[in-house]
């Protein structure tokens, strides 16, 4: 076998702390080696041209590249490799650059390391073999996990795009978090005047079924052909039927409820209608407060109801969809605060949350848009809010910030002013962090025009004192201590990644950081691709997002959608397991251990053997390492091409000890 | 030889509708048992039962795939039966199960230690408790407690746990297993217990009797100790590759091994191949709580897939 071997500068990056030359010239000592050479950028123009042509020249087999993570650059030089005429997969690359020159400045021990590294590539490449890839067909269909603005603009786009879209959402309308706010910064416009013909845009679009009160059950499949399994939750109202007149919420007499919607400021009764613009605007029965449910008493919806669309006896119903790409838009939720005890830890009714004083401000809220504090009912005069409450503090383990506080407080900073106009807003915070088009402008509004006094600063503590809270904490820019008499406080809780979100992970294997926020594909370059072919991010799962940059990615995950389905077949990654059929002994043990489902028993003239259903298989190398007698092996990761490595590594002496 | 007669009885009732049962007959001397293929009823009449039947008879089940097969059971030998159904290496319709309750067998091994040699046996008795060999003219008494395998006094299971036709009056009395051999080894200095492998490999021929001696040893033809592809372990004799092959064999063990100790009986140099695997099965144990051939139904732990265990914490932010 022939191989080439090319070493990378990149720049300074590797050639800093590696001697380039010198892996150049020692690879070319390794056996199989034909062609040795260091290149400024391989993955340039010229670099790559000089690989063509050594390929050409000196007819290669295959080609080691020594560089940077294969995350980035793999395809390029597979390209590369193809357009010189090579099988695309004899090609291996030896990361020198965040595996050596990044992580040390011993030039010596860098230069050892990155020859063992070119000598593990090269092991491994002799034992490789040519590999091709199959095509297969796509269904064009698209499931979107999740009603809120970023769902629902991805929602929309993909569907104007001319795609089918499955839209699930989990509560009994689609919404999200954007429909509970009364106004939205920096432009202080109504949030659901601007949501709404979005939300009304979904229920008539003749390209999206949508499941609400909804969640996804089981996802099997892979990219173009998963099956999507989708609980459609007991609502006991027969939505067929209800026309969503609210006649029954009149009625129903549970009227202590638990009203999510509203925060739990006030109660609901046990069937009612989220809002007045839900989309569906139909009714459901919270079985945890109805009493015909509870006590098999009652049943006056059944008899208000004008369309009889109660139905007490409704049951989960399992609906399968089959989809080729899913965009994930799950959200968030919001911290709980009661882990602070000097919040009070929920003990005082007028501390409340940001959402919940959301809910005060709104006109189709609990109290009608007028503020009453929980505790009276009284309208505050004095109010301080507080930020940074679950955000950017590592002694309960949310060391990042959640973005959009500092904006919010000071939306409601401002509409506190306008409800009420001779009331005195506080804000503590520690830092104020408006990187947005118009975003420091209307924090300056808050502080000049409306007159919010803002303290930098931490609050210490909060304690009653003659009905009303006194907040004490610093201020750190007048260095001294201040305490301020608040009828209400306002806390701006932090975001963090939704309740559930690590089980919807496992079930569309993707991965997730240590929060539970969903790991992007690549920070940078890769922002709403997961590493998960065919399933992407859109909004607050990734991470806190605010409305403009959940809505952009909500179009940016649509239009990868459309971009995977531009065209009508696939093509599948060669590099799968394969199982060799004269060595299988037809145990099944790689059909227990498979994570995905994709191997499969078979029948071989007469006995019994397994295979590998290769769209479905992600080479993830379980069944390589249960199977006793090595019959299943992955493609490009063989046995013998880990081994090669194994023993080209262990044969080596080092020089110097560099323990 | 209790149960002797039921036993050929019951064999023989059932033979018609099988290719053969497997059970133990005399061997060269009557102190060696040899496995007894059974077709026809005078087969029959040459089977014995009692310490001396040592081998694990499951281990020919797998190569006798497709027949109809019954198989003359201990306690033991069972879960190496359940295990190979558990892991569908044989199927259940294909197989009868005698069963037979156990109070252990004898350690070849042990009564050459004390008679220096085991070419000259001329009688061999077992009466009750005790075993008498007659070797060169010479009466040799043993208390079979003494000779007995190492397995028979940790046994938990002196009747098997799966039969179709249990013969016998099964037995109540169970050893508990603490695993305490392997806590005493592992009480032992790292070179030391470095030292005793190196030296106890050194003595390995690589005649595999270990392997082909196993019930789960299944790979046989494809064993990747003999194989070029994947080529895990080269031909040459030294003591990294024979202690690499052990290694491998203990790990494809791993919470499969039924601690039968057919490996170690098997081992002409009589290695202490058995305590690899349990320190494996313990670790299983431990970590899982599974004792492997004891259900059928149970999934072997590393043979499964699980995206979180209950007792290994991978997320321990």
């Amino acid at each position: 076998m022939k191989i080439g071997v090319f070493v990378c500068h990149c720049g300074s990056n590797i050639a800093g702390t590696v001697d380039v030359v010198k892996v150049a010239e020692e690879a070319r000592k390794l056996p199989d080696v034909a062609f040795a050479s260091d290149t400024m950028y391989a993955c340039s123009e010229p670099g790559q041209d000089g690989i063509i042509n050594a390929i050409k020249d000196l007819d290669l087999d295959g080609v080691v590249v020594a560089s940077c993570t294969p995350r980035m650059h793999e395809p390029t030089f597979r390209k590369t490799l193809e357009r010189a005429g090579l099988n695309r997969y004899m090609f291996e690359m030896a990361n020198i650059r965040e595996h050596v020159s990044w992580v040390g400045k011993d030039k010596e021990a860098n230069t050892k390391k990155a020859l063992d590294l070119v000598a593990m590539a090269v092991a491994k490449l002799t034992q490789g073999k040519a590999l091709i890839s199959k095509k297969f067909d796509i269904n064009k269909r698209v499931l979107v996990i999740g009603g809120g603005v970023a769902g629902i603009q991805a929602a929309l786009d993909c569907a104007d795009g001319g795609l089918d879209v499955i839209l699930v959402e989990k509560t009994t309308s689609i919404g999200g978090k954007m429909s509970k706010l009364d106004k939205t910064f920096p432009t202080v416009d109504c949030s659901s005047c601007i949501l709404g013909p979005k939300m009304v845009d979904v229920a008539q679009h003749p390209n999206i079924t949508l499941y609400a009160a909804s969640e996804v059950e089981k996802i099997d499949g892979y990219v173009g052909n998963y099956q999507v399994a989708i609980t459609k939750k007991a609502t006991y109202v027969d939505w067929d039927a209800c026309t969503g007149c609210g006649l029954c919420m009149e009625k129903c007499p549970s009227k202590k409820s638990t009203d999510y919607f509203n925060e739990e400021v006030g109660t609901t009764t046990a069937i009612n209608i989220l809002f007045p613009q839900a989309i569906p605007k139909k009714a459901s029965i919270d079985a945890d407060f109805c009493i015909k449910l509870i006590k098999d008493k009652c049943g006056i919806c059944a008899k208000v109801c004008p369309t009889n669309a109660i139905q007490y006896d409704q049951q989960d119903e399992i609906v399968t969809e089959p989809v080729g790409a899913i965009i994930v838009a799950t959200g968030y939720d919001l911290f709980d605060y009661t882990k602070y005890g000097e919040y009070g830890g929920g003990r005082y009714p007028d501390v409340i949350t940001s959402m919940q004083y959301e809910r005060l401000l709104s006109a189709s809220g609990p109290t009608g848009g007028h503020v009453k504090r929980p505790s009276d009912g009284k309208e505050p005069k004095t109010i301080v809010f507080i930020q940074c409450v679950g955000s950017r503090d590592k002694s309960i383990g949310r060391p990042y910030c959640s973005g959009f506080c500092c904006m919010y407080t000071a939306k409601q900073a401002i509409l506190t002013k306008d409800h009420m106009p001779d009331s005195q807003s506080y804000v503590f915070y520690m830092d104020i962090r408006a990187p947005g088009k118009l975003y420091d402008e209307f924090i300056r509004r808050a502080m000049e025009e409306y007159g919010t006094q803002y303290v930098r600063g931490r609050v210490s503590m909060l304690y009653p004192k003659n009905g009303s809270l006194v907040v004490r904490g610093a201020d750190t820019l007048l260095g001294k201590q201040v305490e301020i008499e608040a009828d209400l406080v306002v806390l701006a809780v932090g975001a963090e990644s939704a309740v559930g979100a690590s089980k919807l992970a496992e079930k569309l294997r993707i991965s997730y950081d240590n929060y539970g926020f969903y790991m992007e594909s690549h920070p940078k370059l890769r922002p709403v691709e997961t590493n998960t072919a065919g399933v992407f991010l859109a909004g607050s799962c990734q991470g806190p997002k605010d409305i403009p940059q959940s809505v952009g990615q909500g179009s940016a995950a649509a239009a990868k959608v459309l971009v995977l389905f531009s065209k009508d077949q696939l093509e599948s990654d060669p590099q799968v397991s394969v199982v060799d059929i004269k060595r299988c002994v037809g145990c099944g043990k790689c059909i227990e251990t498979c994570p995905f489902g994709a191997i499969e028993e078979i029948d071989f003239r007469g006995m019994t053997k397994s295979n590998v259903i290769e769209t479905i298989c992600q080479g993830c190398g379980i069944c390589t390492s249960t199977c006793p007698q090595g019959a299943i092996q992955l493609q490009n990761f063989t046995d013998n091409q880990i081994l090669a490595e194994v023993n080209v590594l262990c044969q080596q002496t080092l020089e110097k000890s560099f323990e | 030889m209790q149960y002797l007669n039921e036993l050929k009885e019951k064999i023989k009732e059932n033979l018609p509708e099988l290719d053969m049962v497997v059970g133990w007959e005399q061997g060269f001397d009557s102190l060696r048992a040899s496995p007894l293929f059974m077709r026809t009823e005078d087969d029959v009449d040459k089977m014995i039962w009692g310490p001396l039947c040592v081998h694990n008879l499951a281990t020919y089940l797998p190569s006798l795939k497709g027949k109809k097969v019954g198989v003359v059971v201990k306690g033991c030998d069972s879960r190496s039966v359940i295990q190979l159904l558990q892991e569908k290496l044989i199927k259940r319709d294909d197989i009868m199960v005698f069963g037979l309750p156990c109070t252990g067998v004898v350690s070849l091994r042990k009564i050459q230690d004390n008679l220096g040699s085991l070419d000259y046996i001329e009688s061999t008795e077992v009466d009750g408790d005790s075993l008498n060999i007659t070797v060169d003219g010479t009466n040799h008494a043993f208390k079979l407690e003494d000779v007995a395998a190492n397995k028979c006094s940790r046994c938990q299971y002196h009747n098997a746990l799966l039969s179709d036709v249990f013969i016998g009056d099964p037995i109540t009395e169970e050893a508990e297993d603490e695993y305490t051999d392997v806590d005493e080894f592992e009480d032992m200095s790292l070179e030391d217990r470095m030292a005793f492998w190196v030296s106890n490999m050194s003595r390995c021929v690589s005649c595999y009797a270990c392997r082909n001696a196993c019930p789960m040893c299944v790979c046989r033809d494809h064993c990747v100790a003999q194989s070029r592809d994947p080529h895990w372990i080269t031909q040459e004799d030294t003591v990294q590759n024979k202690w690499f092959f052990q290694m491998i064999h203990s790990m494809h063990l791993a919470g499969r091994c039924t601690e039968c100790g057919e490996c170690e009986r098997a081992c002409p140099v009589g290695l202490p191949l058995l305590l690899l695997k349990r320190k494996m099965n313990k670790e299983i144990k431990e970590l899982f709580a599974y004792k492997a051939g004891t259900l059928i139904d149970a999934k072997t732990p590393l043979l499964s897939f699980k995206v979180e265990e209950d007792n290994i914490n991978e997320r321990g932010w």
